[in-house]
């Protein structure tokens, strides 16, 4: 049968991307340029309604204490001065906090969690048992006869992280293929070697229960994909990962 | 003499006209009130081909919005994608009224203004999709929110606005 003479085994394997949350710092040259730009529009920029009010009040404060007038407490505007507002709009924007840019990079590097590297792509890595050996790969699950490769990822990633996530697969094609011959002492007529499938999918929600997890995991960039992958995988995977 | 000999040239030197050329052109016939609606494509098979895809982006800050859209009509250039139309939906204003009541009720109000860009594509290929959709994702700045979806007759009608006189008169008539 055609299935027989096939000797590769095939994997379909899903990268699980978490986007950025927030956009990287600028570079030296691109902070000048923006500050430099923040200067002409400000000097182009014509008055705005609160400043020409502002402006106004100041020059009839001024009005008073020279002469002594009390004309303009009848068109009583006195309520509430421009100055004032602007001082209680200051006193919110003190009140109020961001929240931290570099958050778990303070603890101490801990990288399964997801809250850590705001700036940039995630990836999920999981030690899986190949033959022997316990390697770190990207979630891979065998494929059976009579599914698509896609979903064969999509079991990968629920076989691991539990059935519920909210992940969106991009697309029917797979991204990249890395293919190994097993070790000769393994290797039969029917099993040349194997044929991994990537897939690529972005995680939509921020936070699921980690406790689903079952082997160690990691979540990792890609400058640190190269501490734990083997260096012919990293090649072909690093092929269709963006920065 | 000197001021008459200048090189103007009047209706009786025989170069009048010399430089008229709008009589060569092919003339372009006068556009129409109303546009026609769609054209849509879908084909099946194994080369998936998207009809007409809006990639919409919303923001309550209005300079990010317009650059970003730039942002992705020129890099549809770049990838020679063809953009049908790249438009701004009418921006809607909202009034904040903040009830806050510790002991004297205050109100402040604030006023934020939603700003929306659509960009139109068409001859999406289903293999390239998804890698477009990556980087523009990727590249996606902060308070921006995308959406894309598939260009149907509401979309367009949305553009439109209504005439209240015209459909009375109508209502009259029939």
């Amino acid at each position: 049968t055609a299935a027989a003479r096939r000797p590769w085994k095939l994997f379909g394997a899903m990268c699980l991307l978490r986007l950025p949350r927030i956009t990287q710092p600028l570079e030296k040259e691109e902070e000048e340029m923006a500050a430099l730009m923040e200067q002409i529009e400000l000097e182009k920029s014509h008055y705005s309604d609160h400043e020409i009010r502002k402006l106004e009040e100041e020059e009839r404060l001024k009005r008073r204490k020279e002469s002594l007038y009390d004309e303009d407490e009848a068109h009583g505007k006195t309520v509430i001065m421009a100055q004032d507002l602007e001082e209680k709009w200051e006193q919110k924007f003190l009140q109020f906090k961001a929240a931290p840019q570099i958050t778990d990079a303070d603890k101490s590097n801990d990288r399964t969690s997801l809250n850590r590297k705001l700036d940039s792509n995630l990836m999920l890595l999981v030690k899986q048992k190949i033959g022997n050996q316990e390697l770190w790969l990207l979630p891979q699950v065998e494929w059976q006869p009579g599914e698509t490769l896609r979903s064969t990822a999509e079991r990968a990633m629920a076989s691991f992280l539990g059935d519920h996530i909210q992940a969106k697969v991009l697309g029917n094609a797979p991204y990249g293929i890395y293919k190994y011959k097993f070790p000769k002492a393994i290797r039969t007529e029917d099993n040349v070697g194997a044929k991994v499938f990537f897939f690529k999918a972005f995680l939509q929600s921020s936070d699921f229960p980690q406790a689903e997890l079952k082997a160690d995991y990691l979540w990792v960039t890609k400058k640190e994909l190269g501490d734990y992958l083997k260096s012919e995988y990293l090649k072909k995977v690093n092929r269709f990962l963006l920065d | 003499d000197a001021l008459l000999g200048c090189h103007r040239s009047y209706r009786s030197r025989p170069t009048h006209g010399i430089g008229k050329f709008k009589y060569l052109l092919p003339k372009e016939a006068l556009k129409k009130r109303k546009e026609k609606v769609q054209m849509k494509e879908i084909s099946a098979g194994t080369e998936y081909q998207y009809g007409d895809v809006n990639i919409q982006m919303t923001s309550y800050d209005l300079c990010l919005v317009e650059h970003f859209a730039q942002y992705v009509h020129r890099l549809c250039n770049r990838l020679s994608i063809r953009v049908n139309e790249s438009y701004a939906m009418p921006t809607k204003t909202n009034e904040m009224l903040f009830l806050e009541e510790r002991g004297s009720k205050m109100q402040l109000d604030a006023v934020l203004t939603t700003h929306q860009r659509v960009v139109q594509i068409r001859g999406l290929s289903s293999t390239f999709a998804p890698i477009l959709l990556e980087i523009i994702q990727s590249n996606q700045p902060e308070g921006v929110h995308l959406l894309m979806k598939q260009h149907t007759e509401a979309d367009f009608k949305s553009r439109l606005k209504s005439r209240p006189e015209l459909e009375e008169l109508l209502a009259q008539m029939s």
